[in-house]
């Protein structure tokens, strides 16, 4: 652990760029996220036993197809060092989640987007900048307290404001969901 | 040194430290197994298990943060008003300890210290049923949008009347379902509904019709976690051969596409039901007419009791504008006695609660529904932003008020059909021309035989809803029994107009045809109703009946023939009828056809040695068949 964590600390020396060491694939090999071209790239973080990240992979898979064609490369990362590939595997097609999934049993990938919480969503620009990590809407108030439908869209507004060089809105509400914090 | 250690040890004894730091195995495992496992664990509703330390850990933040804010174990009803058996609430102290254990990093302490492990039924939790129906199709459930509210029909098919002592609902997806409601339709009203048979239908609430008086008596009700409730002897509920029971069922999209075929089980008991409890409802739905922005709008019932009676349980029933749900009784000595109160009303989590000690209401008291809704925008649960007006329906965009309450009369005999009284015509106060008010007057009239008065509810209620089948066929037993077969045979016609498929009508049809001797009409009507319920008791020895009657008539106008072939049908329904075959053997002997005619003759003395004229009868026959020889008949 104290390696991986001495790594992390390399990383972000570098000015936010470059490659995260730490992180896999669902064979296990390490993987750079940051390594595909992408104009903008979204880590969504989720967890296989939150309900609530479970229950927001219809509204990622449609922002995902909104702007898959605009460049924009989705991940889910999955930051539970107790999950299995066979599991993660599972839940992806069972969901129908979006993109490639990534491992990061470290929090690497974690504590470079600032994530807590699943589900939440980080932004990043083609330079490996964070532009805006939080809730992907505004549904859920709290734990089992959420609107019919959302009323504010701060992922796919993040993601427009990327895409056209805006700066980014203000950042809205924490994200509802679970902690990242407890599968360290 | 040894100072301080005392001074530790006196902080400890006073409660101002912990002696101890919080480790799971020691303090916080016995409350997650006794208040969170239930529910978390495989095959139930949690969405994960928390069944060890590794599941609990996984969980902690957000464990620390729904207890903290009462959200888990969810328990809706505020301390204090009503002493409710199965409480989930946790102590002010549990909560503190397990906030306090999260916060210092949620050890795992010494597994020796931990409690025994609970053990856990998996499945039916009170043992194989003895009766299972499960839904014939199941419903696919979206991996998104709103929360879905669905009907499953359940024929039950029994062969004969059974008592039911308990059911158990398996949700058939536990993730997916939040809570469902069984209602007992046995007129099978609720199959109407469905588009094709075992289709189910939409509908957050619905309308059981009933054409006898039989009102709802129990709560069987299904949330997550819930004990499946065994009533005591003597408090069983009836399922008829023909009852269908109705599963109203919330869904809540998970996230990927769901199935859902949820299950009854039935328990049953030799213990007929002898101690008659009745549900009550308050409500005003008519005054629910909420204005978009309305932040505090009041619904309020107030019902007199019209007897000493307890009040076994509660179920306070609002939609997603509900906020404040109060429910107390009012004593004849000005007191007043809390049945309920919701603070913070969350449809997600309603439930059936039963007090720990029936609550006794005299004679007199008044029962007050007090419920405030918040139609604000500021309601996050509001489905309607912005905010619209919202008025009373079954939709979950509609809004509803209802408490109702399992009472038992006190005093002797079944006192339900007063206190049914009471309610209808406290009812009628609200709405005077509610369909359901004059129609339970009116069958609750019939049911007493006071045909003019059951007459004249049922007519107003037809007036309020023309086409509604089961007051028609009502209104025409009412017509029936008072003597006017002709209006009757109307009412029962416009019945089967609405619903071609409604065989009690059409029995009615039959039984008020026979009535004015249109034997032809009548037996046609009778052969329908046994072709779609070919063992209907009644309606075979009405037809048999009706057959023997047209027969006879036929007999009198000298149609042989004819009344020979009724009598013969007639002898389907009733083999054993001595007096029958001795008939048929009078018409075929005036036809000349003794050959026919004897054995007919013999059965009749064979079953009634006394029928005097079946033996004269059979020895003419005899002496006729054998001066006409082989031929048998002589023209």
């Amino acid at each position: 652990m104290r390696w991986l964590r001495f790594l992390l600390l390399c990383a972000a020396a570098a000015t936010g760029f470059g490659a995260v060491s730490g992180t896999l694939d669902l064979e296990g090999k390490t993987v750079d996220p940051f390594a595909a071209a992408a104009k903008v790239r979204v880590f969504l973080f989720v967890r296989t036993d939150c309900p609530v990240s479970n229950r927001y992979a219809p509204e990622l898979r449609r922002v995902s197809d909104e702007f898959a064609s605009r460049g924009v490369v989705f991940s889910i990362v999955y930051a539970d060092p107790s999950e299995t590939a066979a599991n993660i595997r599972r839940h992806m097609e069972e969901y129908s989640f979006p993109g490639a999934a990534i491992r990061d049993p470290a929090h690497l990938l974690v504590h470079r987007a600032k994530a807590t919480i699943t589900p939440e969503a980080a932004v990043f620009s083609a330079t490996g900048q964070l532009l805006y990590h939080g809730r992907i809407d505004n549904r859920y108030v709290e734990i089992g307290k959420a609107m019919a439908s959302p009323t504010r869209h701060d992922l796919e507004d993040a993601i427009a404001a990327a895409l056209d060089g805006r700066p980014q809105p203000e950042a809205s509400a924490p994200a509802v969901g679970c902690s990242l914090a407890d599968v360290e | 040194m040894r100072g301080v250690l005392s001074f530790a040890a006196l902080l400890a004894a006073a409660g101002l430290v912990n002696a101890a730091e919080v480790t799971f195995y020691k303090q916080i495992s016995p409350i997650v197994y006794h208040s969170c496992a239930p529910c978390h664990r495989p095959g139930e509703a949690g969405p994960f298990p928390l069944l060890s330390y590794e599941d609990v850990k996984k969980h902690a933040t957000q464990i620390a943060a729904v207890t903290k804010r009462r959200y888990m174990p969810p328990w809706l009803p505020e301390a204090g008003h009503g002493d409710f058996r199965d409480e989930q609430r946790l102590t002010d102290a549990q909560i503190r300890i397990i906030t306090e254990w999260v916060q210092e990093g949620a050890a795992a302490g010494n597994p020796a210290d931990e409690g025994p492990l609970p053990k856990f039924t998996l499945g039916w939790q009170l043992g194989t049923p003895d009766l299972v129906v499960q839904a014939q199709r199941p419903y696919a459930l979206r991996a998104d949008g709103p929360d879905e509210y669905w009907n499953f029909v359940l024929p039950l098919k029994l062969e004969s009347t059974r008592w039911v002592k308990a059911i158990e609902i398996r949700p058939g997806n536990a993730r997916a379902v939040h809570h469902a409601n069984v209602l007992i339709d046995r007129s099978r009203s609720a199959r109407m509904e469905e588009k094709t048979p075992g289709a189910g239908f939409p509908g957050m609430d619905l309308n059981i019709e009933a054409d006898t008086f039989d009102p709802d008596s129990h709560f069987l009700f299904w949330k997550p976690g819930g004990i499946p409730w065994e009533e005591p002897d003597g408090m069983a509920w009836r399922a008829d051969p023909s009852t269908d029971l109705v599963l109203n069922v919330h869904m809540q999209p998970t996230g990927k596409a769901e199935l859902v075929q949820p299950s009854v089980g039935l328990y049953f008991t030799d213990h007929p039901g002898t101690t008659l409890p009745m549900l009550v409802q308050l409500e005003h739905d008519g005054a629910l007419d909420i204005p978009a922005g309305a932040k505090d709008f009041l619904v309020s019932d107030d019902f007199t009791v019209p007897m000493d009676m307890d009040v076994l349980a509660v179920y306070p029933h609002a939609h997603y504008l509900g906020h404040v749900l109060e429910g107390y009784a009012t004593l004849p000595d000005g007191s007043r006695k809390w049945l309920i109160r919701i603070p913070d009303w969350d449809v997600n989590w309603q439930a059936v609660y039963r007090y720990r000690e029936p609550v006794f209401l005299p004679k007199g008291s008044v029962i007050s529904m007090r419920f405030h809704y918040d139609n604000s925008d500021a309601n996050l649960r509001n489905p309607n932003h912005p905010a619209r007006r919202v008025r009373g329906g079954n939709q979950a965009t509609d809004e509803m008020g209802h408490l109702w309450l399992q009472v038992l009369p006190r005093g002797s005999g079944d006192r339900r059909m007063e206190l049914q009284e009471a309610l209808m015509r406290h009812r009628l106060e609200k709405y005077p021309e509610d369909f359901s008010a004059h129609f339970n007057l009116g069958a609750l009239e019939l049911a007493r035989g006071n045909t003019a008065e059951a007459t004249a509810h049922l007519r107003a209620a037809v007036e309020a809803r023309p086409d509604q089948p089961v007051a028609l066929n009502t209104l025409g037993a009412a017509l029936l029994t008072a003597g006017d077969a002709g209006d009757a045979t109307g009412m029962f016609e416009r019945a089967l107009g609405v619903n071609a498929q409604y065989t009690n009508a059409r029995y009615n049809l039959a039984n008020a045809l026979a009535e004015q001797q249109q034997w032809e009409q009548a037996a046609a009507q009778f052969r329908q109703v046994l072709s779609e319920s070919p063992n209907d008791d009644g309606a075979r020895n009405h037809l048999g009946e009706v057959l023997r009657l047209w027969g006879n008539d036929m007999a009198a106008a000298g149609r042989m023939e004819d009344a020979a072939a009724h009598y013969r049908e007639s002898l389907r329904f009733r083999q054993d009828d001595a007096a029958l075959h001795s008939d048929l053997g009078t018409v075929l002997a005036r036809l000349g056809r003794f050959r026919e005619a004897v054995p007919e003759f013999e059965t009749a003395v064979r079953l009634d040695p006394n029928l005097e004229t079946a033996k004269q009868n059979l020895q003419a026959a005899r002496a006729r068949l054998e001066q006409t020889g082989e031929r048998g008949t002589v023209q």
